[in-house]
Parts: structure tokens; sequence; C-alpha cells
């Protein structure tokens, strides 16, 4: 008897039980607090160099490669720009985490539509924190937020500008705002009433550099003053590595 | 919260309870198919922490279908999922020995429903066509196990048999032969399970 409870405890502790696909479980929570919590607690670099990484979906050994190639990158730290999942299950969850973490440095994860599937909102938010987060670090600003207007229907405050002009606004010390969100706006997962007040809250607020995913394929334009760069998925064999220093942006695109 | 997880073990037991009761005595006369001829019970195996339900056998017990129903509570998934779920199983091989009846081979497929407004059947009217190719409350699935029984008298068991299947996801198996090297053995998760049969 206490053979085989030991062995179901053992296969309990070791995953290889499911009680739901999109269950509630696993040790990664809070990771976006504990990956701010190690990027400003280092010492502050004048000079940084983050990557932005696409859509990883169904593509996970290619985005395996993609993190072998960034460890020759030498980055302080990682955005994956979201859709980490296909079907937004906590296994795919944990995939996309475990990939993530080969790079040993901090990483921070867009909501993607994919990844909001089921109970992904939930999923989420234990695994990585709010939606809607902002930083500033060496004197640029990083600003995230959820603009899957489609996956819930349109709502009218997805993405959510009330929040959003609060982390836009001005600060003496920011010399860069950058945006994350996945579906660009335009796109037709993005609330078309919604568009026009974004692009024109980031030409306002001095946004550089607006990023996302979503579309599986790289572009970089400029509009309204504000520079709109959309990531390859994983699956194209690229992602993008941003030099800052001080006010010098310069944005790269590495094809491995 | 607690009392809706009371009615719903209740609802397990019953399920169970009237899978044995359908049974009309004497064993040995001819059944109409749709009695059930054993009962099923499961821990894990992605349709809830624990499942239930009657089971219909065919051909000596080699294809076998079942029909459960799953439960995982908030204590042990972080949210409360039900699900029903249809399995179809087929167990070509019998091996006699010592009093154990052991079936070292079962492939099977099954395909879950799990309850709720977070999930959806059928795509939603604010997606296009095709927007997703998969559907959050269907979840189909490969299963292989084998088991092993024995005659149970006192409680008028025909067979009492444990269980293992290794349980391949549609996410699972979808995201293994795109991504070999990074699912590797987690392309199973393990479920457990007792059947009784009459």
């Amino acid at each position: 008897m206490r053979v085989w409870v030991t062995l179901l405890l053992v296969c309990a502790g070791c995953g290889a039980f499911e009680f739901h696909p999109y269950e509630l479980r696993g040790t990664h929570r809070d990771l976006h607090a504990r990956s701010l919590e190690r990027l400003l607690g280092a010492e502050p670099k004048q000079a940084f160099r983050f990557a932005v990484v696409g859509d990883m979906q169904l593509f996970l050994d290619d985005s395996a490669a993609a993190m072998r190639d960034l460890e020759q990158r030498g980055v302080d730290f990682v955005v994956q720009m979201g859709d980490l999942t296909e079907f937004g299950s906590t296994q795919e969850y944990e995939w996309g985490v475990e990939l993530l973490s080969r790079l040993k440095v901090p990483f921070f994860v867009v909501m993607g539509n994919h990844d909001a599937l089921g109970m992904g909102q939930k999923l989420y938010r234990r695994t990585f924190g709010p939606e809607s987060f902002s930083f500033t670090y060496s004197g640029t600003r990083f600003v995230f937020f959820d603009s899957n207007s489609r996956e819930y229907g349109f709502p009218g405050d997805i993405p959510d500008l009330q929040w959003l002009k609060t982390a836009l606004a001005p600060e003496p010390a920011v010399h860069n705002t950058f945006t994350f969100s996945h579906v660009p706006p335009g796109n037709g997962d993005f609330d078309d009433a919604l568009v026009e007040p974004l692009v024109k809250l980031q030409q306002k607020e001095g946004v550089a550099i607006s990023f996302h995913g979503h579309v599986h394929q790289y572009h970089d334009v400029q509009a309204h003053g504000v520079r709109y760069i959309t990531t390859d998925s994983m699956k194209g064999r690229s992602y993008l590595w941003v030099d800052v220093d001080g006010t010098s942006v310069q944005v790269r695109r590495a094809t491995f | 919260m607690a009392a809706h997880g009371g009615l719903r073990a209740s609802l397990l037991a019953a399920l169970l309870l009237a899978a044995r009761e359908a049974r009309p005595e004497p064993a040995h006369e001819a059944s109409p198919w749709y009695v059930p001829d054993h009962a099923a019970m499961q821990l894990a195996g992605a349709i809830g922490f624990l499942s239930a339900g009657p089971g219909w056998s065919f051909r000596d017990d080699t294809v076998e279908t079942a029909l459960l129903v799953g439960w995982a509570p908030p204590a042990l998934a972080g949210e409360d999922f039900v699900t029903f779920t249809l399995k179809g199983q087929w167990r070509p091989f019998r091996l006699d020995a010592a009093g154990w009846s052991v079936r070292p081979l079962m492939v099977g497929a099954m395909l879950s429903y799990t309850v709720g407004d977070d999930y959806f059947a059928g795509l939603p009217s604010r997606y296009d066509r095709g927007y997703y190719w998969f559907r959050t409350a269907l979840r189909p699935a490969l299963l292989l196990g084998a088991s092993a029984g024995r005659p149970v008298e006192a409680l008028n068991l025909r067979l009492m048999e444990g269980y293992f299947e290794l349980v391949a996801t549609d996410y699972r198996l979808v995201q293994f032969v795109r991504n070999p090297a990074t699912v590797n053995v987690e392309l199973f998760t393990l479920a457990l399970g007792v059947k009784l049969r009459f």
C-alpha cells in the first residue's frame, strides 16, 4: 500500500497527472514581478540591449533555436510579443516559459489572442501578472497592454486607452517610450473605433516604437510620427534586437 | 462552492450506482445492449481529478465504450471543471494466469466536452470562419494503456480491473508532431482507474 501511495505522489510531483487542459497549476507565478525585480535590481546601465521575439504558437522547436541564437547576442532582457501558445492550454504556457527561461535573463510576455482562450486570461494573470503593465529601465519606458479586441468581442475598452493614457503620461527622466501589444492597430482584430484614438495618443505622448505580433510577418513602418514594427512568427526564424543608448535607438533583425 | 462540490460527488456516486443497479439479475442472462456491463472510475487524464460513469463491452470485452462525468475541484485545479467524455477502446489481447486476467495493450480514443461559458464547441460569431481550427470545449485525445483484474465474488463482480492510460490530448499531439524536441515525453499524461465488471 505504502509503495502505491509513494508512486502516486511521485507521479503527481513530476506532473504526470493532468486534471484539466486549462487547470491553474504549476510553480510559475507572477513571473513579470520577478523579471522586474531582477532587471531593476541589477546595476543600472547607460546602454542596454533587449530582444523582441514573435508568436511562438506551434513553433516551439524554432523558438528553442531562437533562444540558442539569442544566447550569443548578450541581451539584457527579452519581450515575447504574445501567442506564446496555440490552444491557450496550461501545458503550452509551461513550455513557453521553459523556453524563455533558457536564456537566464528576465523576460516579459505580451497577452496574445491564443493565450486568452479557455481559462487563458486567468492562466496569464497567474503566470505573469496583469495584462497591462509598464516599467522604466535606464531612462526608457516600456508599456505593455492587451490589444486583442476581437477575442473579447470588441467590448470597447480593449485596448484600455484610459489606462494607456496614464501609463504614457510625460515623465521627466524618460528619454524613450516603447509600447508592446499583440494585435497591431488597423488589423481586423483590433477594435476599429479605437485605432485613431490609439494612434493619436501614441503620437501625442511621443512613443518611439509601437511593437506588435499577430500577423506573423515583419513590417517596419512610420505612421503619424510613430514607428510601427510587427515581428515574424518564430516559424519565420527571425527576431529583433534593439540597442538603446540614451535617446539613440537601433533596431536590427536577426535570422537564425 | 462546498455544496457545489458535494453535489458533484454525489452525482458521480449516483452514476456509478445507477450503472450497478441497472444490471438485471441473474447475470448470465443476455442483457439488452444498452444496459451497462461495467462502471469505471478514473483519476486524472485531462478530464477531471476524478471521473466516473457506465461502460459497455462487446466481443468478449475486446471492444469497449464508456461515458464518464469528470470533475476537478478548485482546490486541486484552481477552477471548477466539469467534463463529459466518450471513450472508445480496443483491447485485442488477453492473458490469464494465476486468477488474473491481464489486458497488456489498450489503444483508444476519447472526446471530452468541458461545460461552461469560457469554452466554445461551435465558433462564436465574433470570429470569421476558420479563425480557430479547434474548439476549446471539445478535446479529442488518443489513449494507450493496459489493465489487469481478477474476480471479486464478495462484491459479486465478474472482474475488478485496475488500469492505466497514457493520454495524448490534441494540443500535446499537435505540438509533439511539430516540436518533438521540446514536447518530448510530455506528449502523454497519466490516468489511473478501476473498472468494475458485473
